[in-house]
């Protein structure tokens, strides 16, 4: 089986499992976890052990900054 | 009035609303169909009664005293005679019957099942999801149940027929039992061991009396669902039949009331504000008259609107109802009436539901009603909220006007006296504001209005403007005409992107058409050839400001869609500046300082030589490079070719084409632009575009027929080539017949043949291009435009001169038409060129009638895929609009949409501008550049350092028109400046 969380086009998921983390992540944007965006659980490039209600980091790759940052929450 | 408080609207809420809403909010009840008297009188509670508003002139409301244009007008309402339904609301009428008792009216789900509900719409509007997905769900498995987990009641079917009918479909017992049963119990005659089953072994089976199955047998006694079950299960068969029971909306709206305001909950239905059964009409309210004015006619008839006219519908039939309902006329009769009363209700709401005639119009007119004026372009929301039609606003022909800014527009004079500005009377301007009033509303910089501080408004006439004038004081208000200077806004449809509109300063002109400088062409889309321009004056300080600042044109310079100017020469401005530089003529001092009169340099440089006369002269680049600031330094490649060297603001080499000065990335506008300012951009762009006027009016430029022949050898090359091209493809042909061609990889024999005629007659007609090409010189106009990027293709000149080349429809040979033919004049099967549509003369030789032919065919081709995708991208703008609309940039850089989800982390993942960053092909970020230039000013006075670190603030120019001697009304007769 092909995993795709290897290919070179699929940026790093990385699991949030730190709850002070995901608070220091809605704090500095001033959100609640649903105003993040989303993505589904059933994702090929989430990690095994995401759950609903998580918040995962991710990394991309970028043309114009280095790296950009994005947070999305974790849905059923 | 003008003083009321503004209030802050804190929320609306939506729901249904209860009938005894309808009945408190009702100014009358309404009971006759008639509207008015012999008299013309409105008749009392009818349909048109005062109390329902006023629309006549005189008369006064019965409900609130006001007069016809301050009365909003008042609801009334109708007692229905029987409950109909609502049609927007036949879906969740659906949904309830289905996943309710039809007992006691509790929602069909166990207590753990609700909460799993619950819990899911929590989530959903925690989310923001939609909520309707869990409502589905919930009635889906609401349905399930096949009996009421509360009170045990087996649970049926709900059908339903659109719009408005809803069975109940029940198994019931078929009136051909008796003889099902019988057939059951004969022996299967394929089976030798089936000996049947008698009665007496169904009745030890069934635990049934062995005389009732008898009795049941003979179809004398029906048996009851128990017994029904037990003889089905004994026999293995079907006893019923599907009954279906009609539900009328009295029934609907009795089983709705059953529901408990808990079990609503759970299906997401709030019954404080929306009791499911007021999807039931039992009250009509009737809309006030204002909603629904009548017209008189020429005739001096009264026409009635279309809602009028269902009212009167729904009120006869109601009446009806009544009368034979109190009479005691049959059920049939009842039931008919009942259903077309529905009707009328239905599509009083909405005539154009599938499956429903539409009500018509005597004349056979679909009646426009309450749905049909809120639905589609021209409905409530999209024709008269989203989109309206506004005062202040111009529209005519546009045409080009080189003297004027880019910055400006021409507006004319008899816009300009149409269109205001309000003019707040001071101590300081009321000389001017009187001089307006008194050259009264036809004279050019006059005044239409006044308004005094009591608000009153006066309109200036040229009778009473000299008497007016005196009056004028401060504190008034002079609605003022346009005069130059002023900011309008200006726009071109389609309105595809942010420089579609543009703030522009106005410059008042006789005749008829707006004037625009022609380097304005390319963000607006725009040419001569009959578009026209809308305009629109701005009515007060805010949208002023905001417009010089924001909008102006020289603003927008830079596109945010490819992060480089959109602003800069086109067509001729490229040809001047290319027949001023690529040679690098001579000009003496008169012609000079004739180039360059049309911009601010008023002083020749030093002479570039003296000629073998003696006089002086001066270079083209060396008149070019007037324009351009003292110390710009800049290398490019120019689309001619030959690289381009700006040193210290002196052209020092190359052509000065599109490359360098056209709109859509010109090197030097877009850096002026970004180096210098905004407004030192439009100054350049400005005087670029009257030097180049000037430059090719000196030389000269014209094309004409001639210009594309090339002489008789040449063409007799052309033939030759295109003759070798015949060969090779007749032996292709003979290779392929015999079937010897090989085919390419992935391609079959036929597909291959095909590729290789058309590469082999795409490179006869590359070749026939390039022989065209040798013999013409450097200074033909259409290679002078081809190669500087004004205008046409070295291809255009190909076909031109050379050969039109293969046509193709669908990205293929021409293969249509008649059958293994194209056109009646051919071989069946001929594959030749010739046959295919490969046009071997030039268009300046002229095409045969099947050339002709087939050049149509692919000409044809290109309109209809311009039109297509014209309207299909027409549809995919206004689908992305609508979803980017309210997506904002936040202080914090991040995007978000209003609900504050957050879309973008940092706007556009790196937080900057397509158009505050320089960026090209080989550099993503010309970070050399950058650092280049902070390096110099790193060793240059502090001054310049601060510019670097963005302290120092560009000169704002904010308007072309400010400044002594320019105030067009006191300048009106008035002394000069000296
Ligand atoms: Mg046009
Ligand atoms: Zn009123
Ligand atoms: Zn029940």
């Amino acid at each position: 089986m092909v995993n795709v969380t290897d290919h070179e086009l699929v940026p790093d998921h990385e699991l949030l499992d730190d709850p002070e983390a995901v608070e220091e992540v809605l704090a500095e944007y001033n959100v609640s976890k649903t105003d993040l965006p989303r993505i589904k659980r059933t994702d090929p490039a989430l990690p095994d052990e995401a759950e609903p209600g998580d918040v995962v980091k991710i990394v991309r790759e970028s043309r114009t900054t280095d790296q950009a940052i994005v947070y999305r929450l974790v849905i059923s | 009035m003008s003083m009321q408080t503004p209030k802050q609207l804190g929320g609306i809420s939506f729901g249904l609303m209860d009938p005894e809403t309808y009945r408190d909010m009702s100014a009358t009840k309404v009971i006759t169909a008639d509207t008015y008297d012999d008299d013309g009188y409105p008749i009392d509670m009818g349909l048109m009664d005062p109390r329902l508003g006023v629309i006549d002139p005189g008369l006064e409301c019965r409900t609130c005293g006001s007069h016809s244009g301050s009365c909003n007008g008042h609801f009334g309402h109708i007692e229905l005679a029987a409950p109909v339904i609502h049609v927007g609301f036949t879906k969740l009428i659906r949904r309830l019957l289905r996943s309710t008792c039809r007992e006691c009216g509790r929602l069909a789900l166990e207590e753990h099942e609700r909460e799993e509900f619950s819990d899911r719409y929590e989530r959903a509007r925690e989310l923001g999801d939609d909520q309707t997905d869990v409502l589905k769900a919930a009635v889906r498995q609401a349905r399930k149940a096949s009996t009421c987990p509360f009170c045990g009641e087996p649970q049926a079917d709900i059908k339903h027929e659109k719009p408005t009918t809803y069975y109940e479909v029940q198994d019931v017992l078929s009136g051909e039992y008796s003889e099902r049963i019988a057939e059951a119990m004969q022996p299967d005659p394929d089976d030798e061991d089936d000996t049947g089953t008698t009665p007496s072994e169904l009745a030890d089976e069934t635990g049934i009396a062995l005389d009732r199955i008898n009795d049941i047998m003979a179809g004398e006694f029906r048996p009851r669902d128990e017994d029904r079950r037990a003889i089905e299960r004994a026999l293995d068969v079907d006893l019923t039949e599907e009954d279906m029971n009609k539900l009328m909306p009295s029934d609907v709206r009795d089983w709705f009331e059953d529901i408990p305001d808990g079990d609503l909950e759970v299906l997401g239905i709030d019954a404080e504000n929306s009791r499911p059964e007021w999807m039931i009409l039992t009250v009509l309210p009737v809309p006030p008259v204002t909603t629904r004015p009548s017209i008189t006619l020429d005739n001096g008839q009264r026409s009635e609107d279309d809602l009028t006219h269902k009212l009167v519908d729904i009120i006869r039939i109601n009446q009806r109802f009544m009368e034979n309902r109190e009479a005691g006329a049959p059920q049939l009769i009842i039931e008919d009436l009942w259903e077309l009363l529905q009707y009328h209700v239905t599509t009083f709401i909405d005539n154009e539901i599938s499956g429903t005639p539409p009500a018509r119009h005597r004349s056979g007119r679909p009646l426009k009603t309450l749905s049909q004026r809120l639905k589609g372009k021209e409905g409530r929301f999209r024709g008269s909220l989203s989109g309206k039609r506004v005062n202040f606003s111009a529209r005519t022909v546009i045409s080009p006007d080189p003297t004027l800014s880019l910055n400006e527009v021409g507006v004319p004079d008899r816009v300009a006296t149409e269109m205001t500005q309000t003019l707040n009377v001071t101590e300081r301007n009321v000389e001017e504001a009187r001089q307006y009033v008194h050259n009264g509303p036809e004279a050019h910089p006059g005044a239409n209005y006044v308004r005094r501080p009591d608000g009153r408004r006066l309109k200036v006439t040229e009778k009473n403007c000299e008497e007016l004038a005196e009056k004028v004081e401060e504190g008034w208000e002079v609605n003022r005409h346009l005069i130059d200077g002023d900011i309008v806004i200006f726009n071109r449809q389609p309105s595809l992107h942010r420089m579609s509109i543009m703030a522009h300063e106005v410059v008042v002109m006789p005749y008829k058409t707006f004037r625009l400088n022609t380097t304005v062409c390319p963000p607006y889309n725009a040419d001569f050839d009959g578009d026209e321009m809308n305009m629109h004056a701005l009515q007060n300080e805010e949208a002023r400001a905001e417009a010089r600042v924001l909008m102006r044109v020289q603003e927008q310079i830079l596109s945010p869609r490819f992060g480089e100017n959109i602003i800069g020469a086109i067509q001729d401005h490229i040809s001047g500046t290319y027949l001023l530089t690529h040679t690098n003529p001579e000009f003496t001092e008169t012609q000079a300082l004739d180039l360059l009169r049309a911009t601010r340099v008023d002083e020749l440089p030093e002479p570039d030589g003296i000629d073998d006369d003696g006089t002086e002269y001066w270079t083209g680049r060396s008149l070019f490079s007037e324009l351009l600031p003292d110390d710009l330094e800049l290398e490019f490649t120019s689309s001619t070719g030959d690289d381009v060297v700006i040193e210290n603001g002196q052209l020092v080499e190359g052509t000065i084409d599109e490359d360098a000065v056209g709109a859509f990335g010109g090197d030097v506008v877009d850096t002026i632009t970004k180096v210098y300012s905004e407004t030192r951009a439009r100054v350049f762009i400005n005087e670029v575009a009257a030097l180049a006027m000037r430059a090719i009016m000196h030389f000269g430029f014209s094309i004409g027929i001639d210009d594309e022949s090339i002489p008789p050898e040449a063409e007799e090359q052309v033939d030759e080539a295109i003759d070798n091209a015949y060969d090779h493809i007749e032996e292709l042909i003979e290779t392929y017949e015999a079937g010897e061609l090989e085919s390419l990889p992935g391609r079959t024999v036929d597909e291959t043949l095909e590729m290789k005629i058309m590469q082999t007659l795409g490179k006869a007609r590359d070749s026939a291009g390039e022989i065209a090409d040798q013999h013409f010189g450097d200074d033909n106009p259409a290679v002078v435009m081809a190669r500087s990027g004004a205008r046409g293709s070295m291809l255009n000149l190909t076909q031109m001169a050379g050969c039109v080349g293969q046509q193709a429809v669908r990205g293929e040979r021409i293969n249509r038409g008649y059958e293994d033919r194209t056109l009646s004049h051919y071989q069946p099967n001929d594959l030749s060129a010739e046959a295919h549509g490969f046009v071997e003369n030039s268009y300046r030789a002229g095409l045969t009638p099947r050339e002709f032919f087939f050049h149509a065919m692919g000409g044809r081709e290109g309109l209809v895929d311009t039109a297509v995708r014209t309207s299909k991208s027409g549809y995919l703008q206004r689908r992305l609009i609508n979803a980017l609309s309210e997506l904002e940039a936040q202080y914090d850089g991040s995007v978000r949409d209003t609900s504050g989800t957050v879309v973008q982390f940092e706007f556009g993942e790196d937080g900057t501008s397509p158009i505050k960053v320089s960026s090209s092909e080989d550099n993503d970020i010309e970070v050399d550049r950058i650092a280049d230039r902070v390096l110099t000013a790193e060793f240059e006075d502090d001054a310049e350092k601060e510019e670097f670190l963005g302290r120092k603030q560009r000169p704002t120019n904010i308007s072309e028109h400010a400044g002594p001697g320019l105030n067009k009304a006191q300048g009106l007769g008035v002394d000069s400046d000296d």
